[in-house]
């Protein structure tokens, strides 16, 4: 694509997601969404071909019929309140309707449908878009709206989110497909703790997407997008291995890696506020997510297919540039000695 | 606690900066250095806890045990030299490496002072033994045995995560020291059976009581040698600690919430027991008998009787050490025959009488002979069991028979008897072995002597 023309639809994804997170009236949040959603497409679609147009069509019908439901809620909250401020939300309907809106966006369950087949049919820097930039718009409008959800179904929806992260991943080899599923369940975590504490969801927000990010660089420099490519990485650079071992483990919630501090920060929470049910069926669940990872790093780094050296080399047309891998892999997997540091978050 | 916790850590520098002819020595010598420094430890003036800092205590039950992981790590590395010698400079490094952190999370899961230090050091040790075994056992059951492992011991634990967040919200303090003097009765409810059972799974799973031990004959068999070495001297007593530590907070219902795991280790024990009699592992064998010997662990905890304390932390000693010389011995057989079927390398007294020294008195401090400390710990064990029920001792008994029968059987198999032609050109013992198998004798033999320092706090 013309370097000019991808700088400004690249900027126009930002800029979408900068007025939703910015804005304190609901139809610029709307406009915000809408002009997100429009310049993504061409980012989905870099390259040519019927997959990704496919891959394309189903994310635009998804949010754009999101959008649509999110201004009935509008119209509705307006309706009640005569007002346009985004504050919290007036009438039940209007919430429920919203938040069903705002799960779309996400991909939490029932919703979650399109997350693993628009993210398999994209490469892989825009799957790394779309699974963590497209995130902070619709969980920043979570945030503000929080204490006005109704928290029947934002429970259900979380741990139905959890439970389909968990069993849809497990029959995977595609890497996209992987991480889409992780990224269903990591959204079932964040919106569990919405109601009780929303800075623990800005906390799992924050982690995922540095471990997220992560995963998507090493996939990027091995150019591999199956579990069989990945484990030719040990052949080309053996590091990338023992990272992608760490990461995977960070991920799936492991002590003493970076990822186990939202998931015991959302557990200490749920449980102060005397819920031990939910928090055990969480936790539990996260063990099927922790077992796709763990077979991911079987055949990647725990063990070495047996192959002769010049049967297995990829072709590698460039160096591939990982932008700021060490930083991200020392965040994500050496964070959580930092934990009391989170009370300056009150 | 830092003068060991940072030399330790610092063992990882230490490797990666070592010259290729220098690694063995360097980490073997610090570690024997470090395990000097924490023999201090074993001096606790008063029947209170020696108090280092806000983050790390150590008391009369957990210096024997810190002791002993130090005593091990310089045992485990010049056990792995051999195996290790055939592959790059760097997979040793990382091997080594991978030993250095599981001691550091060990260390400082036998002093942490808060529990919920406690139990994430205790989940973080999961991760160096899952790479250990994962990466450098030698059969394709590894990867079951590593998921095996990793899956039993997560899935006990984190509802003992729940369950000290909620004792936190109630107590105010998770801090060991507090809770020993605000220890109240748990009121009595059905969240408070809940309760109890989610603190005590963890260490069941980990100990392991017999219908969940599963992954341990998996995980020992396909281990390279430090990784049984280390999974059955110190990660089995983990469950052992930990269930020492929290039963002080779960009264009254441990009366009768202990019934159920009463029988499944009194049962448990002589099934594991009868198990080793029909083996043709080797290293199976040793396995299951860990079983066994963590089963009289487990009755003797939940008993809570101070006899049963002194027991409970003596057997736990007695039997880290005990089996990891075993599992040294048999991982020498396994060294020049490649193979763990015991009647395949038979008569070895003929070949190499100073192992068979080594073999019979491992197999006799095993069947726990007087005056050994095996002995102390079995039977401290059965006289309190005695005192809570007569009829126990009727399972002790046979335990303690059928242990002996599985040891001799152990003893006269691999070592009595004509030798079979194809082990006639095995190499003599290594001094390195002969090393190894002293090092662990006597500690064993001198503690017969004086074996209160490792009773207990109840002594």
């Amino acid at each position: 694509m013309n370097p000019l023309i991808f700088t400004t639809i690249l900027m126009t994804v930002l800029l979408g997601t900068m007025i939703v997170m910015m804005s304190s009236h609901w139809l610029m949040i709307w406009i915000g969404f809408e002009m997100n959603l429009l310049a993504i497409i061409p980012i989905l679609m870099k390259k040519y071909n019927p997959r990704t147009m496919e891959a394309s069509t189903k994310y635009f019908l998804t949010q754009a019929t999101a959008s649509m439901l999110l201004m009935m809620a509008i119209i509705i909250n307006l309706m009640h309140s005569g007002q346009w401020t985004i504050t919290k939300v007036f009438n039940p309907t209007a919430s429920i309707i919203m938040t069903s809106a705002l799960a779309m966006k996400l991909g939490l369950t029932p919703f979650h449908f399109w997350v693993p087949e628009v993210t398999q049919g994209i490469s892989l820097t825009s799957g790394l878009i779309l699974l963590t930039w497209q995130k902070l718009a619709p969980m920043s409008i979570l945030y503000q709206i929080s204490p006005s959800i109704n928290l029947n179904i934002l429970l259900t929806m979380a741990v139905l989110s959890i439970l389909v992260g968990g069993w849809g991943g497990l029959n995977q080899t595609q890497l996209r497909k992987i991480m889409a599923y992780s990224s269903i369940a990591h959204m079932g975590w964040m919106t569990a703790v919405l109601a009780y504490n929303p800075t623990l969801t800005m906390l799992n927000m924050l982690i995922y997407i540095m471990m997220t990010l992560t995963m998507f660089m090493l996939f990027i420099h091995s150019s591999s997008t199956t579990t069989l490519s990945l484990s030719h990485t040990w052949n080309k650079t053996p590091l990338t291995t023992t990272l992608i071992l760490i990461t995977l483990l960070s991920m799936g919630g492991l002590p003493p890696l970076s990822g186990f501090m939202p998931k015991w920060m959302i557990i200490q929470e749920l449980t102060k506020n005397s819920s031990i049910i939910l928090p055990t069926l969480m936790a539990i669940m996260a063990l099927l997510n922790l077992y796709f990872y763990m077979r991911l790093t079987y055949s990647t780094s725990l063990t070495m297919f047996p192959s002769t050296n010049n049967m297995k080399m990829k072709w590698q047309f460039e160096t591939k540039r990982i932008t700021l891998l060490p930083p991200l892999i020392v965040m994500s997997s050496l964070l959580l000695p930092l934990t009391p540091m989170l009370s300056i978050l009150d | 606690m830092l003068k060991i916790i940072i030399p330790t850590i610092m063992l990882m520098p230490l490797t990666w900066l070592s010259k290729k002819n220098m690694i063995w020595i360097n980490t073997t010598t610090y570690s024997l250095l470090i395990s000097l420094i924490s023999l201090s430890l074993l001096n606790q003036p008063s029947n209170n806890s020696l108090n280092f800092s806000l983050m790390f205590f150590s008391d009369p039950l957990s210096a024997p045990l810190l002791v002993l992981t130090t005593w091990l790590l310089p045992l485990m590395l010049m056990a792995s030299q051999h195996h290790l010698s055939k592959e790059p400079l760097i997979r040793k490094k990382l091997y080594i490496t991978m030993l250095t952190m599981l001691q550091t999370f060990l260390i400082m899961t036998f002093t942490a002072t808060e529990l919920i230090s406690f139990y994430i050091l205790f989940e973080a040790t999961l991760v160096p033994t899952l790479i250990i075994i994962t990466r450098w056992g030698n059969q394709t059951e590894r990867l079951n045995a590593g998921l095996y492992f990793l899956f039993y011991t997560l899935m006990g634990s984190l509802p003992l995560l729940i369950a000290l967040i909620s004792i936190q919200n109630l107590t105010g303090s998770l801090n060991f020291l507090l809770i020993q003097y605000w220890n109240q009765a748990l009121p009595d409810s059905w969240s408070n059976i809940f309760l109890w059972l989610a603190c005590m799974m963890a260490f069941m799973v980990k100990m392991p009581l017999y219908g969940l031990h599963l992954w341990l004959p998996k995980a020992h068999v396909e281990a390279p040698i430090a990784g049984s070495m280390v999974l059955a001297a110190i990660l089995l007593k983990l469950g052992g600690y930990g269930m020492l530590r929290i039963t002080t907070m779960l009264n009254p219902q441990t009366s009768f919430m202990a019934y159920p795991f009463l029988m499944l280790s009194l049962w448990g024990m002589i099934m594991t027991s009868s198990i080793c009699l029909r083996q043709t592992d080797l290293k199976s064998l040793i396995a299951y008998s860990s079983v066994s010997h963590m089963a009289l662990v487990i009755v003797a905890v939940l008993i809570q009787t101070p006899w049963s304390y002194m027991g409970a932390t003596a057997l736990m000693i007695a039997h880290g050490l005990t089996s990891s010389m075993l599992f040294c011995l048999a991982n020498s057989n396994y060294e020049r025959t490649h193979s763990r079927t015991m009647i395949l390398a038979r008569g070895l007294q003929t070949l190499l009488p100073l192992m068979a020294a080594w073999w019979l008195l491992a197999s006799l401090t095993n069947l726990a002979l007087p005056p050994s400390i095996n002995l102390i710990g079995e039977l401290f064990v059965v006289m309190s069991s005695f005192s809570w029920s007569n009829i126990t001792i009727i399972l002790m008994g046979a335990n303690i028979t059928i242990t002996a029968l599985y040891s001799l059987y152990m003893l006269i198999t691999t070592q009595r008897g004509k030798y079979t032609h194809h082990i006639n050109s095995i190499k003599p013992s290594f001094t390195r072995e002969n090393a190894l198998m002293a090092l662990h004798m006597t500690p064993l033999l001198l503690l017969s002597l004086n074996p209160k320092i490792i009773l207990g706090f109840t002594y």
